[in-house]
């Protein structure tokens, strides 16, 4: 029986319809393990469930379901208090062991993200820990690989450029923001008109602390709406924060309104700090050119047929200004004249500029993809190590080679007091003595191994290896190894 | 001690020249872009010695000779720069004023290649060392290792600003601090240079004292470079102000100023 396995769906194998029917809410997912633990259906488990995937993580039973899938079906439909989904079989994907901890690993570092590089998995993975820890069906084998998942997130991050630069529009609009300007905290960003991937980069250009929002409008009210909207969004996630068990995920693309693996939840994860709530202001178009003296970021995108950013209106304006304007034209047709961008103060970029940069940061991003898998197979390779040494056979071994080596240092030290006859009862002494103390330990591990589950086992190998300081035994003996090989003897 | 400045003066360079081989790994290869540069600490410490030391030798603060004046702008440089990164924990710009850092002690250690610390070049006259001489020689070694910086800050901050206005995506776009970082910091350094300058011109005629001194060429020659440099952070410093210059136009003064001193203090050191 396999002691791990992983087994769902995700953006690779299931359209957004299919996995919209499978995707949980948090609260969903807490009474999905909730009920697996009361009903001890599962040794351990845990659901991870994205707008791109819904995976389960089990360590199986051997008196647990047979048929693993349609018992999972089974659970979502329970959870969601709907018929169970029956999608085609072929949509999900089984792993086991070597794999299922290969594949974590690899969500973690969001390798297996629609974007890859996208920083939001790691968080819903630690969120998915989270229930599983608070339904009490993280156990021992769980707890040990995700906090290795969460090693291998921040070691990509860390060791490799997977997440550098912006793989959406808004966010392309933010890094070109960051190479202009020191920073934005005290600067004004001026959006004119409501488009939603211009609304999306104010946005994220107010959450990365941008001081001031002015929004300009056709309609003074819905400018007024828009800003109160958009001024809320400090302190809160880079994207919109989607309604708990909602519908079809943010469309994806140029709004970038969602970047790879976005959750059906409200977003916890990577939350921008807070601070002063930005100060909002609502104009009318009549009012753009004073408007856009003020700002220092612009985000266009209104519907108008003509540009309403002409350079006949705005260089008295701008002819004389020293500090740097940006205006981002995310309009079609566009918005901005293309000869604003000749007065000497401003930068002005378009979609295509944007769309440039984030498909040649896409491009950087699969070339570190090599380094970030390299990082996977180590942590794999980690894993297993300590999967192995966590087994009963080499355990035993090591606990009898530890007691008989405590037994004979005593008699060394002991030994030259007692003489003749005296010598033999001691040593026999002795060895009974050890036969004695290692009995029910080694009963019970014997035990574990053939009956019992695989949790309890790898915690119970745990807890003899560090009560008798097993793991320090065996690196000696493969430091040994290294220096002398080891011919054939007796088998301690 | 001359085989001592002989080594110093041999593996200083070099030492600069390893420096700038780990700055252009941070630049082209992104590593460690951030944090400081233990070295950088140490190689600062080990120039002040050896210009300590060249003092001792040749009985005189090392200010007279050209050599000597470009090995005190490279340790300037160096210095000022070892500051800023510890301000800011940015290494990105480290490249290019440790690159001048390199150039001007490669240059100062081929001029005296071979000649002891005493023999410097010729005499600068009367007025060479003492406190007279300290009070304009030390403002303007800042002027002159604040317009070198002001030239590189400038040249960055040109090359950032075409960039962006052209839209490239590249390596500068990548690895540049922002307009905003370089804008102020090549001016900032306009100002200092201009000040400072303003100061050591008017502590010149000290310089001369009573009885008068004589105007050989190199001291002619150096007058000229200092005016030079006076009037181009001048001009550019009041073509901000009143002129409300942006920073594109004093950013270009500024390398065009550099560049011009540095061609005159050549001049200068050929003369010497």
């Amino acid at each position: 029986m396999p002691e791990l396995i992983a087994i769902g769906t995700s953006h690779h194998t299931a359209p957004v319809a299919v996995r919209e029917a499978l995707a949980l809410a948090p609260e969903q997912a807490l009474a999905l393990l909730r009920r697996i633990h009361a009903e001890r259906a599962y040794g351990e488990a845990l659901v991870l469930s994205t707008c791109n995937r819904t995976e389960f993580y089990v360590v199986p039973r051997p008196d647990g379901p047979a048929d693993l899938r349609a018992d999972l079906l089974e659970r979502i439909g329970r959870a969601k208090d709907a018929a169970p989904p029956a999608p085609d079989p072929a949509i999900f994907t089984r792993r086991e062991d070597r794999e299922a901890v290969r594949h974590l690993f690899r969500v973690s570092a969001s390798l297996e993200s629609q974007i890859v590089g996208e920083s939001e998995i790691l968080g819903q993975v630690k969120d998915a820990y989270r229930l599983a820890v608070e339904a009490r069906t993280a156990g021992f084998l769980l707890n040990r690989l995700l906090h290795r998942a969460f090693r291998v997130g921040k070691r990509v991050r860390s060791e490799t450029a997977l997440e550098e630069g912006s793989a959406g529009v808004p966010q392309a609009a933010v890094e070109l923001a960051e190479h202009i300007f020191a920073g934005l905290e005290a600067k004004t960003v001026l959006l004119v008109g409501a488009g939603r991937t211009a609304e999306a980069a104010a946005r994220a250009l107010v959450a990365r602390g941008a001081g001031r929002l002015i929004v300009a409008n056709r309609t003074p009210e819905r400018a007024r709406q828009l800003a109160e909207h958009l001024g809320q969004a400090r302190g809160s996630p880079e994207r919109a924060p989607a309604e708990a068990g909602a519908g079809p995920c943010p469309e994806r693309g140029k709004d970038g309104a969602a970047e790879g693996d976005a959750s059906l939840r409200p977003q916890r994860a990577r939350r921008t700090p807070g601070g002063p709530a930005v100060a909002t202001e609502a104009v009318g178009l009549d009012a753009l050119p004073g408007a856009v003296a003020r700002a220092d970021l612009v985000i266009a995108s209104t519907g108008a047929t003509v540009p309403v950013l002409t350079r006949e209106a705005l260089a008295p304006a701008l002819a004389r200004r020293t500090r740097p304007i940006m205006i981002v034209d995310i309009a079609v047709p566009r918005d901005a004249e293309p000869g604003l961008g000749r007065l000497e103060s401003v930068y002005l970029y378009t979609l295509d500029d944007l769309d440039r940069l984030v498909r040649r940061n896409l491009e950087r991003r699969r070339g570190e993809i090599p380094k970030a898998e390299a990082v996977v197979e180590d942590e794999v390779r980690r894993f297993e190590r300590w999967l192995a040494s966590r087994q009963v056979a080499p355990t035993i071994r090591l606990l009898k080679r530890r007691l008989r080596s405590i037994r004979r240092r005593q008699i060394e030290q002991y030994g030259n007091r007692f003489a003749g006859t005296d010598r033999d009862e001691l040593e026999a002494f002795s060895e009974a003595m050890c036969k004695r103390v290692m009995h029910h330990p080694i009963a019970l591990l014997k035990h574990l191994a053939t009956d019992g589950a695989t949790s309890e086992r790898l915690a119970t190998v745990d807890l003899v290896r560090r009560l008798f300081d097993l793991d320090a035994l065996e690196a000696d003996e493969e430091a040994d190894e290294e220096t002398e090989p080891r011919g054939p003897g007796p088998r301690s | 001690m001359p085989l001592l400045l002989a080594v110093g003066g041999a593996v200083l360079p070099l030492a600069y020249l390893a420096l700038v081989i780990d700055y252009g790994a941070t630049f082209f290869l992104r590593t460690r872009t951030r944090g400081r540069t233990p070295l950088l600490l140490v190689m600062v410490a080990v120039h002040l010695g050896y210009l300590v030391l060249w003092g001792l030798e040749a009985g005189h603060a090392p200010v007279t000779g050209t050599p000597e004046v470009l090995s005190v702008l490279a340790l300037a440089t160096a210095a000022v720069y070892a500051w800023v990164e510890a301000v800011s924990g940015d290494r990105r710009t480290g490249l290019f004023v440790l690159l001048l850092a390199f150039l001007f002690q490669y240059a100062a250690s081929f001029l005296t290649a071979g000649a002891s610390a005493g023999a410097a070049g010729p005499s600068a006259g009367p007025h060479a060392g003492g406190l007279r001489a300290g009070l304009h020689v030390l403002p303007a070694l800042v002027a002159y290792t604040a317009m070198a910086f002001a030239g590189v800050y400038g040249a960055l901050y040109l090359a950032a600003r075409r960039a962006l206005r052209r839209h490239r995506f590249g390596v500068l776009f990548d690895r540049l601090p922002p307009l905003e970082t370089l804008g102020p910091m090549a001016w900032h350094a306009l100002l200092t240079g201009f000040a400072a300058m303003t100061v050591a011109i008017a502590v010149t005629p000290l310089m001369f004292g009573e009885g008068g001194g004589e105007y050989s060429a190199k001291i002619v020659s150096k007058i000229v470079t200092g005016s030079v440099a006076w009037g181009v952070c001048a001009a550019a410093v009041l073509g901000r102000w009143l002129g409300r210059w942006p920073l594109a136009r004093t950013s270009a003064v500024a390398v065009v100023g550099f560049l011009l001193v540095m061609a005159l203090l050549a001049v200068s050191g050929a003369l010497s």
